[in-house]
């Protein structure tokens, strides 16, 4: 392995810079835009903001103004206070389903890289003939099937359907961290598989679970935003940001506020959390760990 | 070589039957009779006696699935009780539709990633490279959905390009070009999605192959920077851009319907939306079948494909 | 001047200083030497010397950022320090050329050998594509990989370690170079093919009458083929002359380390090879004085505080930098 110490002479006290990458500031302004609008969600009720839902026929769709920040809606609703709203719906069904796609995923994906085996290889075989299904289009179908709908229905389908994935990210990770010296030191000492699964392999998959989770949140408000198109997220009048653009399309010339203002809080939202998430895997340098 | 392209076989064929039982699988798992629930709780005793002989419903289960099989085997998906057409053709008359504007939107994407990827990665964290590395990153975040209302709001209204009604698609074989122009739209925006992925991985892949050792040997052999890049660069730092090609165009067969349905295009997107919201479950059936194998067949060819470029992946 | 007539490389004063996170890295400094044609020289030193920086220096290939280069390199009179790009490019392949140190790294992976050898005859000379072929087969040949018409159609992957590195020598022969860098050519390879490799490369020098430049960390290596040894540690020459007088007539203690390091046939069995103690210097943190000091065992405080220019010793052309020189009686080994 001559050639391994030879390319370092070269290479890595040049390129590699032991430091971690900074995360900036800019990754501190999406967490601030995130934690806004978590916080905005939590509290719409108290927050002193229009009824989301009344109709003011007086004024149907006017412009932004001081008494409708963001102007109204085709039937004078405020769009200010549904995006406010609608970030409850966002919200939910992206932590949520991710909350399950983890919860179900990550001990699943630990236990078979780090049990290896027979359990592993029926464990990955099944996750992988599921990952082969086009995950968008069951979830489609199944939520058209399974009536009526609701936010908890879409949280639970989109979370099963993510599972398979999660599994995928956190074997791969918890292959790659135990082959290490630390992991094999911890075994030889005797420690329990319990305390080898807790306290030395999950803080190291750790920081690639938590920026990948950040994408898959990402990913499943998109997801949301494409349900709400096709009628099959919450159901109106209920605001949610995918049901707000839906409900532009048909007004998009004559109010082109109503699509543009939630499709900006959608985009934000999603902007920030997946600056945050690559961030956070170049930080914790993840990257060769192929996901 | 011969028996990896083997192996995948038996494995490409392990999962279209598995995918087949679960399609299969997509009706009985729903509440109810199933007579009612395909022919909707209105058909006539005759019409649900002709489905109950027909799926045979009277044998066990797994008898029923093999009917079905056979029936699938022959091309057979059903015939639809709502509009009394058969699966298959509904499926082979939208499926081109969807190939069109999939052919469309890669080929766009690509002439767009790779030189942009090979100009970002020539100088990595250069201005150009953060200049397109800010961008990519920001249409990451900009669902289709926002990307179509947008390119409707700004282009579309204003230059008078057909933008919705299924009116307005136009299939090629009639008139190429009113094809192309309804094509435009929902091309460019399956494209933009593409071009992130694509630009994103190879850019990166890039930087990693040209710090490799074979590159400084191409270098030492005094060939342009322009050579280097496309003759010994390009080609090992392609696996994942492929990778990511298969799984994407795969998704564009599953997720094209947001485009379709948006834009009225009447490829297999718009029809599964349409055949759900009309409760034609034979005609979801045949749909789910078709792009889950279209998927599986997307993805196994472009392992072949990822085979033949690097030629070290199939040794392993 | 005359120098640059009848040397074909003419080192002087070189330095490579990397920008790095950690600050200026020195990873070569001051280093002089000359290269007559048709000559072997070595450059002896341990994994972190600067040897590679420097070979690559010499070629102009070092990274094209966060580096800077200072001196003079004349390579048959051009000047490579500070030349653009596209000006070492013509002389990339047909003056100089390097056979790099992994096989396995160097060769593209995804690309037939045929080609790769193909593509300095065809960009570099301009031949047909059928003559490159042609040429490129006997190539192989001249190198010594049988049947070359079957090999010309495989991938790296497809050979042997041994193979490969011939494969490297072939394409680095192609463009003719008056000037081959041997950067460690065997040092990923077997021992049984290490010779083969190094003999072949010593066949071909007087063949195609070539100077050689042969970068190692071994002196078993350098030992019967190069006319002149220098040797570097923590990128400078600490001593430089015939390979006959650095073997025998030697005046730094981390030559001496360095002999005594490496295994010799005249030992006997069992023989415990003397390790030399510490490691290399961290180039980010250099002392002012001698580099070696802290490893040396004759080392005084003038040593650690006052670095020790290279001065003349009694031969021609040797040259050592050290304040407690070894005593020249001593007639060491064989």
């Amino acid at each position: 392995m001559s050639n391994v110490a030879v390319s370092e002479e070269q290479t890595s006290i040049v390129e590699r810079p032991e430091k971690k990458a900074p995360l900036g500031p800019l990754f501190w302004i999406c967490v601030g835009w995130i934690a806004l609008n978590f916080l905005g969600a939590i509290f719409a009720n108290v927050l002193p903001l229009q009824n989301p839902l009344y109709q003011d026929y007086a004024s149907i769709n006017v412009g932004p103004s001081l008494h409708h920040l963001f102007g109204t809606d085709d039937i004078g609703r405020d769009i200010f206070s549904r995006i406010v709203y609608g970030s409850r719906v966002s919200i939910a069904v992206g932590f949520g389903a991710m909350f399950i796609g983890f919860g179900i995923g990550t001990p699943l994906g630990m236990l078979a890289a780090y049990r290896r085996g027979r359990f592993d290889t029926i464990m990955t075989s099944f996750m992988y003939i599921l990952l082969a299904f086009p995950a968008i289009i069951a979830t489609i179908a199944i939520l058209s099937f399974w009536t009526p709908r609701s936010l908890l229905k879409i949280i639970i389908v989109i979370g099963f359907a993510s599972v398979p994935l999660v599994y995928r990210v956190i074997r791969t990770a918890t292959l790659a961290v135990s082959t290490k010296d630390y992991i094999i030191a911890a075994k030889v000492q005797g420690a329990t598989d319990r305390r080898i699964l807790l306290k030395e392999l999950l803080p190291n998959i750790a920081p690639i679970g938590v920026s990948f989770l950040l994408i898959g949140v990402a990913t499943v408000i998109a997801l949301e935003g494409t349900l709400a198109f096709l009628g099959l997220s919450v159901s109106p009048p209920t605001p949610s940001w995918g049901n707000m653009i839906n409900e532009s399309r048909t007004v998009l010339q004559v109010n082109p506020w109503l699509a543009i203002f939630p499709s900006l809080a959608l985009c934000l939202f999603l902007l920030s959390l997946n600056f945050i998430g690559d961030r956070l895997r170049n930080h914790f340098d993840v990257t060769e760990v192929k996901l | 070589m011969v028996r990896y392209v083997i192996r995948r076989i038996l494995m490409l064929i392990g999962i279209v039957f598995i995918i087949s039982v679960g399609s299969f699988y997509l009706i009985h798992l729903l509440p109810g009779n199933i007579t009612t629930i395909i022919e909707g709780p209105g058909a006539s005793p005759a019409n649900q006696a002709k489905l109950y002989k027909l799926l045979g419903l009277d044998r066990p289960i797994y008898e029923q699935y093999f009917v079905w099989l056979g029936n699938v085997l022959h091309g057979n998906l059903g015939t639809s009780f709502i509009s009394q057409e058969s699966v298959a053709s509904t499926i082979r008359a939208a499926l081109p539709i969807d190939l069109e504007m999939i052919f469309i939107s890669q080929v766009l994407a690509f002439a767009a990633a790779i030189p942009m990827a090979m100009r970002s990665a020539r100088k990595p964290d250069g201005i150009i490279d953060r200049i397109f590395g800010a961008g990519s990153f920001t249409l990451l975040s900009v669902p289709p959905f926002i990307v179509i209302i947008l390119l409707v709001l700004f282009i579309s209204i204003k230059l008078g390009i057909p933008h919705t009604g299924v009116s307005t698609y136009v299939a090629f074989t009639s008139d190429w070009i009113a094809n192309l122009e309804s094509m435009a739209l929902p091309a460019v925006t399956l494209a933009i999605g593409s071009f992130v992925v694509y630009f994103r991985v190879l850019r990166s892949d890039l930087i990693a192959t040209l710090q490799e050792e074979f590159i400084t040997m191409a270098r030492s052999k005094g060939i342009s920077q322009r050579r280097i890049m496309w003759r010994h660069a390009f080609r090992p730092s392609s696996v994942a851009l492929l990778g990511a090609a298969g799984v994407n165009i795969g998704g564009l067969l599953a997720g094209g319907f947001v485009v379709q349905f948006l834009l009225a295009i009447p490829g297999l997107g718009y029809t599964l939306i349409a055949a759900i919201n009309q409760n034609d479950y034979l005609l979801v059936q045949g749909i789910v079948f078709v792009v889950s194998v279209g998927v599986v067949l997307i993805n196994f060819i472009f392992d072949f494909i990822i085979n033949i470029v690097d030629p070290r992946i199939s040794r392993e | 001047m005359s120098d640059a007539v009848h040397e074909l490389l003419v080192v002087k004063d070189l330095s490579t200083t990397f920008t790095t996170m950690g600050g200026p890295l020195p990873a070569v400094s001051d280093v002089s030497f000359t290269l007559a044609r048709n000559e072997t020289i070595g450059i002896v030193g341990e994994s972190g010397s600067g040897k590679t920086v420097l070979s690559r220096t010499i070629m102009g290939l070092q990274p094209r950022t966060n580096v800077t280069v200072t001196g003079s390199v004349l390579l048959n009179g051009n000047e490579m320090v500070g030349a653009t790009e596209s000006f070492k490019r013509a002389l990339w392949g047909t003056e100089v050329a390097m056979v790099f140190q992994d096989p396995m790294t160097s060769l593209n992976p995804v690309m037939r050998v045929g080609k790769q050898i193909d593509e300095s005859l065809r960009v570099r000379l301009g031949m047909s594509k059928q003559d490159a072929k042609t040429r490129a087969i006997e190539l192989l040949e001249l190198v010594g990989i049988p049947s070359p018409a079957q090999r010309y159609m495989a991938y790296p992957g497809q050979l042997s370690g041994g193979m490969r590195q011939r494969v490297v020598i072939a394409i680095a022969l192609a463009g003719s170079p008056k000037l081959l860098m041997a950067d460690e050519p065997t040092t990923g390879l077997d021992v049984t093919i290490q010779a083969q490799i190094l003999n072949l490369l010593d066949d071909l020098k007087d063949r195609l009458k070539m100077s050689v430049v042969l970068v190692t960390h071994d002196l078993g290596v350098v030992a019967t083929r190069t006319s002149r040894i220098v040797v570097m540690y923590a990128g400078r020459i600490v001593e430089i002359g015939s390979t006959r007088d650095v073997f025998s007539r030697h005046r730094m203690p981390y030559t001496r380390a360095l002999l005594d390091s490496s295994p010799k046939v005249s030992n006997a069995s069992h023989t415990r090879l003397v390790a030399i103690p510490g490691r290399p210097p961290n180039l980010l943190q250099l002392s002012a004085g001698c580099s070696f000091a802290p490893r040396c065992s004759f080392a005084t405080d003038k040593c650690h505080k006052e670095r020790p220019e290279l001065q003349a010793a009694d031969e021609p052309g040797h040259a050592f930098a050290c304040w407690n020189p070894l005593p020249t009686t001593m007639e060491q080994q064989s």
